[in-house]
């Protein structure tokens, strides 16, 4: 579905994200684990061209997609309505939530289909209330971001993002800014996405929940990938790798 | 009681000529028949008091003018009603009305229709009315004419209120966008009309630009300097606040699918307006005093309104009720503004 190729992002002297090749099929779970600063949440944002890549390619159903390159050989990045209606395709959930604040839950789920989308109100409201029962909060409906609670926050940002029925959806840290007890709510609606067949790329400190989750996981570091492989074979004994070693020694 | 040392003045008088005819009698008619009236002499004790106000002795001076007799049947009167009316004079230049007024009223007894006295004991009369009756009574007279004018302050002040922000609004987009000569253009705009007093603005609209082939109508030349100072100063507050809502914000609105515009038309600026209210309200109070300055320029405002009434009678209180006229705008705009704040604050949890 989208296959990255040799991208790389710098930030001044510092390198990122080192040629790295990642590769989404439909369906597929990916988690990405790996210390913090190797570079997973900025590989995540180049997906959905949040993060502008130096180099490297990113094709989308097998065509080159988001960038092309200037007489000089540079890569920029395509006009914006070109960029827009690409990431409409590529649901995102953030660590810390970003709904609109100034919105009730309700609306924030009806925002992207009615500005993006240009669906009528009554569509994209039924297709809102839908999700809100989907994430469990349809009681929340009217209620303003600020009076949620963090767990109730991210589900009603899960929604805002499903409610433009994206292809591929994205996590970084979901459950990262949230209090230990609402880190299950949150992980429970996930679950219930995957069973629904949804292709996702998933960055997590959550070890057990990337056992339980991933078709495959992904260790990165220092911007490139260390290691990658089923669940089974990174939280293995047998894990041979010293550095994924070392990083599960420290977090299980 | 003034009447009443007349009264004695004239008994002694009266005794003194009877002594003066016995006496003149006594040393064998050698007086001048004309020292039978030997009472003081009117004219003289008008040069002795001329004489004490010369010296700075006023308080003698006024004794003396108290003196002159009031005119027997047949004679002129002349120094009685001068005397009187330096004495009102006098009194009246040291704040004592009561003594001021009761000198005019005795030259009016004599001549009723002497005009001097009259007017004097009218200003005396006025100005023995308490302070606070007098406020209450110029308010009658001048509040219409300040009022009517304040129409005029509250005109330019709205339409600023509307032009401002709106212009404001768009020269804060053109700052922050990424359209690099847009940008310098507005920064340029912002250092002239923030860098500049309002007043100089105003003069240059008002008469340079004349000199430069576009003459402008008083109101025109206000609005336009308000405006361009008010939308200068509007748009830095609106940048400000654009650019302290939370980064995250765009990137969430982009994760959706919109564009940058849409960002800013739907997520971005609408949480501004809170956070905006106060420095705004800021600006709206400032501005109904600013309006003042467009006095300058031949507008006819509150102030200049004022400022005419007070240059014709010098009295204070309309200055006072000018005041009065601009707390009262500036106090509704407080509260409305506060009221403003608190419904656009709905979704906030505080």
């Amino acid at each position: 579905m989208i296959e990255l190729t040799g991208v790389v992002k710098n930030y001044g002297s510092l390198v990122a994200v080192d040629h790295v090749d990642l590769s989404i099929t439909g369906g597929q779970r990916t988690v990405i684990i790996g210390p913090s600063g190797s570079g997973k949440t900025t590989l995540l944002r180049m997906v959905n061209f949040l993060e502008k890549i130096d180099d490297g390619t990113i094709l989308i159903d097998g065509r080159e997609a988001g960038y092309r390159r200037d007489r000089k050989g540079r890569l920029v990045m395509e006009k914006p309505d070109v960029i827009c209606k690409l990431r409409s395709e590529i649901g995102m959930v953030f660590q810390h939530f970003h709904l609109f604040p100034h919105m009730t839950a309700l609306n924030n789920v009806m925002e992207g289909p009615i500005t993006v989308k240009k669906e009528s109100r009554e569509d994209a409201r039924k297709t809102a209330l839908d999700l809100l029962g989907k994430v469990g909060l349809l009681d929340k409906k009217d209620v303003y971001p600020a009076f949620l609670s963090g767990g109730q926050k991210q589900r009603v940002a899960i929604a805002r993002a499903l409610a433009m029925r994206p292809r591929l959806m994205l996590f970084d840290e979901p459950t990262s800014a949230l209090d230990p007890e609402l880190v299950g709510e949150v992980f429970s609606t996930i679950k219930s996405l995957a069973q629904e067949g949804m292709t996702m790329v998933i960055v997590t400190h959550q070890m057990g929940f990337a056992r339980e989750m991933a078709d495959r996981v992904i260790f990165m570091d220092n911007g490139r990938f260390i290691f990658e492989g089923t669940p089974l074979d990174v939280f293995s004994s047998q894990m041979e790798n010293p550095r994924v070693k070392a990083f599960l020694d420290k977090v299980l | 009681m003034v009447r009443r040392r007349y009264h004695q003045l004239e008994i002694t008088g009266v005794r003194l000529g009877v002594c003066a005819c016995t006496l003149s009698l006594l040393v064998l008619f050698l007086l001048c028949p004309w020292s039978l009236e030997a009472e003081p002499d009117g004219y003289d004790l008008l040069l002795k008091a001329t004489q004490a106000l010369r010296e700075g002795d006023l308080d003698r001076a006024l004794h003396l003018y108290q003196q002159v007799p009031p005119p027997q049947e047949g004679q002129e009167g002349g120094a009685f009603v001068r005397s009187r009316m330096e004495a009102a004079r006098i009194f009246f230049s040291r704040q004592e009305f009561e003594s001021s007024a009761s000198m005019c009223r005795e030259v009016l007894e004599v001549f009723p229709d002497n005009l001097e006295a009259k007017n004097l004991l009218r200003q005396a009369e006025v100005s023995q009315i308490p302070q606070w009756l007098r406020f209450l009574k110029d308010m009658k007279t001048y509040l219409p004419t300040l009022l009517k004018a304040s129409g005029m302050t509250l005109i330019l002040v709205l339409i600023t209120m509307i032009v401002s922000p709106t212009a404001g609004l768009f020269i804060a987009l053109g700052r922050i966008s990424r359209m690099k000569m847009l940008s310098a253009i507005f920064w340029f705009y912002i250092w002239i009309f923030r860098g500049t007093p309002l007043l100089l603005q105003l003069f240059f609209i008002y008469y340079g630009l004349p000199q430069l082939g576009l003459t402008l109508s008083p109101f025109t030349a206000a609005i336009l300097g308000l405006g361009l100072n008010y939308s200068a100063y509007l748009a830095e507050i609106i940048r400000g606040a654009i650019e302290s809502i939370d980064a995250g914000q765009m990137e969430a609105a982009k994760a959706i699918g919109m564009s940058y515009w849409q960002a800013m038309r739907r997520i971005i600026v609408p949480q501004t307006y809170k956070r905006l209210v106060p420095p705004v309200g800021n600006e709206f109070i400032a501005l109904i005093k600013d309006t003042a300055l467009v006095s300058t320029i031949a507008m006819v405002e509150l102030m200049r309104a004022a400022d005419q009434i007070f240059n014709a009678t010098f009295n204070i209180f309309v200055l006072m009720q000018a005041a009065i006229i601009y707390l009262v705008l500036t106090s509704i705009f407080t509260v409305t503004f506060r009221k403003i704040e608190d419904r656009l604050g709905v979704y906030e949890n505080r």
